[in-house]
């Protein structure tokens, strides 16, 4: 759902665009706001008011679930900021990953290939959950990457323009990098159960 | 969308697939990958050092189909020609080939960035100064 031009999220929620959002807060205004709206409020309104709460009702559901998640709040503030770009092909992944990678899909191929011809699973299962973990793992430093970019994000809010647009850059190759190993960890999972 | 007739050709019967030794000093790795889409392509060459030429080439490709046509393809393009040769071959050709839509253009794009990988691995066991290239049209 796009937001009308003068209500984005952070705005529906009377916030600043900064990316550390204090939860109880959040809740309480997300409860306040959900009580002032609720139908029940609206039973004798004319039809142009009760819809109109209905259509705020949602979007301020919208709002809360997305801002209650770092992950798509980060992601929901670069595209207000226009800074979101998913899918284009600009920094060359790291050696590293790559290698590790690749060699996870080998893995998993070669474990499609065994359940298929009933082979030992045993040794390839093993194989795929050390690297389950170790994905894991590098999505936890990810999301620790994502938190310090927050920070300075917040720190830079009445910065300068080029500043904001470095941190936004950053804070959107983490995004891409996040979903990278995301999916990579999804990807073992499915084939381990 | 619908494959070309060629991709699919290449994605069902795909050429070269394997790998080569990667410590031999004539072989030339090139690992490339777009993060975004999970595409990870390897493509080696075998390169003769007195001839320059390249007597071998081998690919392994995980991503769409388009993804493994490209290098495949890359593969059958590179063997037989020189290094320099080699180095001319653009990913627009691989599209044109292909006919890849604009969305799969990436994969040509990586196609070629595994091209000139591959070569700078062997140039650089080879201590020879790796030209400044163009980097592929991103």
């Amino acid at each position: 759902m796009t937001p009308t031009k003068a209500t984005d999220y952070f705005a529906i929620f009377g916030l600043p665009r900064k990316l550390w959002i204090e939860m109880g807060a959040l809740e309480q205004k997300f409860l306040q706001l959900s009580w002032k709206l609720h139908p029940d409020n609206f039973v004798n309104a004319p039809e142009q008011a009760r819809e109109l709460s209905l259509k705020r009702s949602s979007e301020l559901n919208d709002a809360y679930r997305t801002l209650r998640d770092p992950v798509a709040r980060v992601e929901y503030l670069l595209g207000i900021e226009g800074a979101r770009k998913e899918g284009e092909h600009k920094q060359q992944a790291p050696p590293e990953l790559l290698e590790e990678v690749f060699e996870l899909n080998e893995s998993l191929d070669e474990l499609r290939d065994a359940k298929e011809s009933g082979g030992d699973l045993a040794a390839l299962k093993s194989r795929l959950q050390s690297a389950e973990k170790n994905f894991q793992e590098k999505l936890s430093e990810v999301d620790v990457q994502l938190q310090d970019a927050g920070r300075e994000w917040d720190a830079a809010l009445d910065g300068d323009d080029p500043t904001r647009n470095k941190i936004k850059a950053r804070l959107n190759e983490l995004l891409n990098r996040r979903s990278y190993i995301r999916n990579l960890v999804t990807n073992v999972q499915k084939e381990l159960l | 969308m619908a494959y070309s007739d060629k991709v699919v050709e290449h994605y069902n019967n795909p050429r070269n697939v394997g790998s080569l030794p990667k410590e031999d000093p004539n072989v030339g790795t090139g690992l490339v990958g777009a993060p975004e889409c999970g595409d990870v392509m390897k493509l080696q060459m075998k390169i003769n050092p007195d001839t320059q030429i390249i007597e071998e080439a081998k690919f392994k490709t995980f991503g769409c189909g388009s993804a493994i046509a490209s290098s495949s393809l890359a593969t059958e393009w590179v063997k037989g020609k020189t290094v320099e040769e080699a180095l001319s071959i653009k990913n627009t050709d691989i599209v044109r080939e292909l006919s890849l839509p604009p969305v799969k253009i990436h994969c040509s794009v990586l196609a070629e960035d595994a091209i000139k990988a591959a070569i700078g691995d062997w140039k650089k066991k080879h201590g020879v100064e790796v030209p400044v290239t163009e980097k592929a049209s991103h």
